[in-house]
């Protein structure tokens, strides 16, 4: 294509540096934000002002920022809870599912103890928490199981097999929430029992303990990939299949181990958001919304490229700009939905920027005929 | 007992042609697990106009026009820029249930038209359905842009070299599969179901996905796979009517879901596809690039 005296062509990238892909992020991120900007516009708002007002709340209010932080946790789970499996060329898009099972794990550990309708009630707390939390982990894993044993055994489609599982999750929760279902609260509203005091977790700062699992998960799997041999057979087996299956490298152990990974780091999602963070204690009877936010973990790993570490700071953009997003369109009369807006254009402009990864675009001075 | 098998019928509809769409660009060798996205686009865009307009006809046509729209994105970011059809699937969907979450808000609740006179007893889409069902087998197998079709699905250099546009037969293929799924969107917002909720589709995208598998990629047998699993989504949702009082309706509901994984399953063992496992079009979901 020539551009007055100058040829553009696209040739084909061999490798890329870290430094040219965060770049490329950054820029996807800023043009993602840019276009949904149009919403404000259409909604008769100043973009600037909507994003000010954004992140004002998210990351300077005392109200908005602790909200953001509880949020970047469980996104920052749901994004681990992806990458793993990605790593390994396989999608887990039941992060939703498995994060269901896992708060359902965690109250039924709750329940067994006594926990309903006690909301005075003395539990042991060092007793009790650490059992929900295996118990998140434990039902997390065992649905996160099943598509990783079809995908090692019989080689069945992840997406169809996790994304069925996530529907299946949501009428379980119903099931045990609504309707007299056994969690069901006393309130009758269709949610789950409250926790007793006793064994909501302490807060520091109106932050739970859960962080530091993030934040130490995140180390662990960045340590794991890059420094272990079960790390370097996953990344294998991810680049190529085949080759990696004639280096000795089972596809089911593989298959399985990625999927069990994610499904117990999702089933701590679940964990978090409906057993520690201030103010819920519940399986809240809006507990489909934290399904859908769970695919923000599909866009971080996006971006990430699968590094759990750069996964942080990512967790924590999304994370304000999903909770400000919900503060703004209270506080400036949006229509509802501003941060699923931004969710899907988002994806799918990390789609279009992927031909970057691939492509460079190169801009030639014809020489001018003598 | 009737309105029960009528209802099924309308609801196999809806998997009928958004599976049909899926088929045809399959068959052409691309792979788009963004059914649903499209398929929320058409039921959210027919919705709006069908209300604005107080008009089915501009409704549906807005429907279908969306979804050709999303099939030449999907089309764009398949062919043309060759990426990761999984990927860019996976930004259809996730785009169509993010956006129209948003537009569609201020629309929520029932469409508050008269409904559409049923045809014999049923919905005159099942029959619509059937007609789409013929004309894609007729011109799949026996028409010459049929063979066009298949071969890039099969073998895209073979096809280049023996004269057929390789990008634009695909074009073609998916842009008639992205308007069949927003069909079949705009006919679940505008007769099956017509009132407005987000997200309302609740996975009957990702089960046509899977019909089209389980239908080895052949119009007719993906017709009686639609109309099984359209009984059972409507036994999902009245199970009533057959076991009164067994299982809660929460567990009902999922019943498609689990039967989905478990055909899935059988369909992707050893011997089930040393038998039949050749009716999968060999390039699909690869990327051709002209040498």
């Amino acid at each position: 294509m020539k551009l007055g005296s100058y040829e553009v062509k696209l040739e084909k990238k061999v490798n890329f540096t870290g430094w040219q892909a965060t770049v490329i992020s950054i820029l996807a991120i800023l043009f993602a934000l840019f276009l949904v900007g149009f919403i404000f516009l259409q909604a008769g708002v100043d973009p600037l002002l909507g994003y000010k007002e954004i992140f004002s709340y998210a990351f300077v209010n005392a109200f908005g920022l602790p909200l953001t932080i509880n949020r970047a946790i469980f996104l920052l789970l749901c994004t681990f809870a992806f990458i793993v499996p990605m790593r390994a060329g396989l999608w887990n898009i039941g992060m939703a599912g498995q994060l269901y099972a896992g708060a359902l794990g965690a109250f039924a550990v709750a329940f067994a103890f006594g926990a309903k309708g006690a909301l005075t009630s003395d539990l042991s707390a060092g007793l009790v928490i650490p059992a929900m939390i295996a118990g998140a982990a434990v039902s997390g894993m065992m649905v996160g199981a099943i598509p990783g044993l079809l995908k090692g055994r019989f080689n069945t489609n992840e997406i169809v097999v996790t994304m069925m599982i996530n529907f299946i999750a949501f009428w379980l929760v119903s099931h045990m929430i609504k309707e007299g279902g056994p969690f069901m609260g006393s309130g009758g509203e269709g949610e789950g029992f409250k926790l007793p005091e006793s064994i909501q977790p302490p807060l520091y700062q109106g932050i739970p303990f859960t962080i530091w699992i993030a934040l130490g998960l995140s180390v662990l799997l960045y340590f794991v990939f890059a420094k272990t041999k079960i790390g370097y057979q996953i990344r294998a087996f991810g680049l190529n299949p085949s080759a990696a299956r004639y280096a000795g490298i089972s596809p089911f152990k593989i298959s399985l181990l990625v999927f069990i990974i994610g499904g117990i780091i999702a089933g701590l999602a679940g964990y978090h958001y409906f057993a520690t963070v201030p103010g819920v204690y519940k399986i809240t009877k809006n507990y489909g919304d934290f399904g859908d936010l769970a695919f923000y973990g599909i866009i971080c790993g996006l971006i990430s490229q699968g590094n759990p570490l750069t996964a942080i700071p990512l967790a924590l953009l999304f994370g304000g700009l999903t909770n400000g997003g919900r503060f703004v369109q209270g506080k400036l009369q949006l229509g509802f939905g501003i941060d699923y807006a931004l969710l899907g254009v988002l994806m799918i402009i990390l789609v279009a920027f992927q031909f970057f990864f691939r492509y460079r675009i190169v801009w030639k001075k014809m020489e001018k005929e003598k | 007992m009737w309105e029960f098998f009528a209802r099924s019928l309308d609801a196999s509809t809806i998997f009928t042609i958004a599976a049909l769409g899926e088929l045809i660009g399959q068959r052409s060798g691309i792979l788009n697990v963004g059914i649903e996205g499209a398929m929320l686009f058409g039921a959210t865009i027919g919705f709006m106009v069908a209300k604005v307009t107080g008009n089915y006809l501009l409704g549906f046509l807005a429907g279908i026009a969306i979804g050709g729209v999303i099939g030449l994105l999907h089309g764009f970011f398949s062919i043309t820029l060759g990426g990761d059809q999984v990927v860019n699937g996976m930004g259809i969907w996730i785009l169509g249930f993010g956006l129209t979450a948003y537009i569609g808000y201020p629309y929520t609740g029932p469409l508050g038209m008269e409904r559409i006179p049923d045809a014999l007893g049923l919905s005159p889409f099942f029959f619509v359905g059937i007609a789409l069902i013929a004309i894609s087998w007729f011109v799949l197998s026996r028409t010459n842009l049929g063979l066009k079709i298949r071969s890039v699905g099969e073998n895209p250099s073979v096809a280049e070299v023996s004269g057929i546009n390789v990008a634009k037969t695909r074009y073609l293929s998916v842009v008639t599969s992205g308007m069949l799924m927003g069909l079949a969107g705009a006919i679940y917002a505008l007769d099956y179901n017509p009132v407005w909720n987000y997200n309302f589709l609740m996975g009957w995208g990702f089960i046509s996905l899977a019909l089209v598998f389980f239908s080895m990629w052949n119009p007719t047998i993906l017709l009686g796979g639609s109309i099984l699993f359209g009984t059972l989504w409507q036994l999902s949702l009245n199970p009533q009517l057959l076991f009164p009082n067994l299982l809660s309706r929460y567990i009902w509901r999922t019943v498609p879901f689990a039967i989905t994984i478990g055909v899935l399953v059988l369909m992707s063992t050893k011997w089930f596809s040393s038998r039949w496992g050749a009716a999968k079009p060999e390039a699909l979901g690869q990327p051709y690039e002209k040498e």
